[in-house]
């Protein structure tokens, strides 16, 4: 293996690892301002670590700029949409879920 | 030859393959938000998987779709939040 | 329009009053030389006696948010735009426009004021028109007056804002540049299409996507504290991220959501949006909704919840905004905590900015108490 094998390699392990969780954490989390965190943060580093391997691959070139632009977009609008979302959320009144809830209504553990 | 292509098909795969789970939120819901926030993580996938793909292939054109498919994720979240405050809802 | 002009803004709360600070601000601001700004509140002395206090109390707390409003539009370059708050007319009983008049002129003549700026809006009396008479009485005392030109239909602030050759050169090299970039060559035919379509973006957007003057010194000096903060933003939001991994994939899932709302010591629209943005990516705390300055988070865990009232994102955020001295200010749990003692080590030597901001801060603590 190459250099440049390990390092797409071993990004792209953890962009897909950090995807996995933000999937599992809209799976499993209980309601929509925790499933928002998970959205934000990790799908936003499981992205930019995915699109780091694309600009690796493509070397020092022009595609490599846009991929970090990408990247820096992605960075900026993410936690923006996921701030519109929880406010939105917030406007209509949905509460946030609390441990006590869990304990009152649910029987999930 | 070189192994970095197969690497990043795999990578795409599993991003296709999560957002398909992910796509059990949006169905499920329960409210508006929920599916929002599961069509914007889908949309981000979506975006890397054409990065992951247009690098596999050497196509950088790929990269200039991902770029607008990520703005209108973003104007589609945003739209949409903005809608259902002022106007309670669009679906 | 020389040095040293000062404006007079009687004060009172109208649904306009927020405009007219906007606009006697940017008035300020525009003119030549030095500006003292005062804002005035007339109160009348009530002849049955009981409630005055908590009338000048009311008053007191107007002219604070009026001061705060006027920091806001005068932003975080330091100007040449002093702000003076005053309580007038309380021993006199004030009965019509002329009794109005009489006591702003007394104000205008010790403070050396030749423009009056009204608020369209402004009617302390409640009856009877009080703005014709009151702009003529004014007028016969020798003072400018003018009408503040508010939007009455909306109580939104204002989307557009003045904007000129600065703004729009800005906005159109950083389009130019994208549009360039994105093209991959510097053909004729790319050249050309993406001037005019800079230019389009440029004189469509300019005032909307900009805000205040544009200074390169100051634009530079925030790029590059820019780099310095995102590595630093790159490594708390992988440690986030470790976290946020370690609760999900957790089965037992020990999640402890809660919502926290604290004042952050940032001021005007882009660190406010940068700060609400690292937190959201950063550990387990998720801005919900800002107004101001005014922060609801929502939190996944206890310990993120500490971490964000320990401030030191804040503290990065100010560092890139408004230089190094910023990140001295006191954090969120210690303003909560002890909101006068705190501020005493923020050093002599800082530019006016900054210490304006500690005052502000000051300002806000104390109020914050008196609601208790």
């Amino acid at each position: 293996m190459t250099p440049t094998e390990i390092a797409v390699a071993v990004l792209i392990a953890g962009g897909v690892f950090f995807t996995f969780v933000a999937g599992v954490g809209l799976l499993r989390l209980p309601d929509v301002y925790t499933r928002t965190h998970s959205a934000s943060k990790s799908d936003t580093l499981g992205a930019g670590l995915a699109l780091a391997a694309v600009a690796v691959t493509f070397g020092a070139d022009l595609p490599t700029v846009k991929a970090a632009l990408l990247v820096l977009f992605m960075f900026v609008t993410n936690p923006t949409a996921a701030h519109a979302i929880a406010r939105a959320a917030a406007d209509q009144g949905i509460e946030p879920w609390t441990v006590d809830d869990d304990e009152s209504g649910g029987g999930n553990e | 030859m070189s192994l970095v292509p197969d690497i990043l098909l795999a990578g795409a795969s599993a991003f296709i393959l999560i957002s398909l789970v992910v796509l059990y939120r949006v169905l499920d819901g329960p409210t508006m938000q929920d599916r929002v926030i599961a069509v914007n993580a889908i949309g981000t996938n979506i975006v890397v998987i054409l990065a992951l793909v247009g690098a596999a292939t050497d196509t950088p054109a790929a990269l200039d779709i991902a770029i607008v498919y990520a703005l209108l994720n973003f104007l589609m979240s945003i739209a949409i939040s903005k809608f259902t405050v002022e106007r309670g809802g669009v679906l | 329009m020389s040095g040293g002009s000062s404006l007079l803004v009687p004060v009172e709360d109208s649904v306009t009053l927020r405009q007219t600070v906007a606009h006697a601000v940017g008035r300020a601001r525009d003119a030549d030389g030095a500006v003292t700004l005062h804002f005035v509140c007339p109160v009348s002395e009530r002849p049955l006696g009981g409630e005055d206090s908590a009338v000048a109390g009311e008053a007191e707390e107007l002219l604070d948010r009026v001061a705060v409003w006027a920091d806001e539009d005068l932003g975080e370059e330091p100007t040449r735009v002093t702000v003076e708050t005053a309580v007038v007319g309380a021993d006199v009983y004030l009965f019509n426009p002329g009794d109005y008049a009489d006591v702003l002129v007394a104000y205008a003549r010790r403070n050396d004021v030749d423009t009056v700026v009204l608020d369209p809006e402004f009617n302390p009396l409640g009856m009877a028109p009080l703005l014709p008479p009151l702009e003529r009485e004014l007028e016969g005392a020798g003072l400018a007056v003018e009408l503040a030109p508010v939007d009455r239909a909306t109580r939104r602030g204002p989307l557009t804002r003045p904007a000129g050759l600065d703004q729009f050169a800005l906005l159109f090299g950083s389009t130019f540049g994208f549009y360039l970039l994105i093209a991959g060559t510097l053909t004729p035919f790319n050249l050309a299409t993406g001037a005019v379509t800079a230019t389009i973006v440029a004189a469509v957007l300019r005032r909307i996507s900009t805000q205040g003057s544009v200074e390169l010194g100051q634009l530079a000096g925030r790029v590059a504290r820019m780099v310095v903060y995102v590595p630093y933003l790159l490594w708390e939001i992988v440690k986030a991220n470790v976290d946020i991994a370690k609760v999900v994939l957790h089965p037992r899932l020990p999640i402890d959501p809660a919502v926290v709302e604290f004042d952050a010591a940032v001021w005007s629209e882009l660190p406010a949006t940068t700060l609400a943005n690292s937190i959201t990516l950063t550990p387990g705390t998720l801005t919900v909704d800002v107004t101001q300055r005014h922060f609801t988070v929502h939190s996944l865990t206890k310990g993120a919840r500490s971490d964000l009232l320990a401030g030191s994102l804040e503290r990065a955020v100010r560092f890139v905004f408004y230089g190094r001295t910023a990140m001295r200010l006191p954090t969120p749990a210690e303003r909560g905590e002890t909101p006068d003692g705190s501020v005493d080590g923020a050093g002599t030597d800082e530019p006016e900015e900054v210490r304006s901001a500690v005052e502000r801060v000051e300002v806000d603590a104390d109020s914050g108490g008196g609601d208790e």
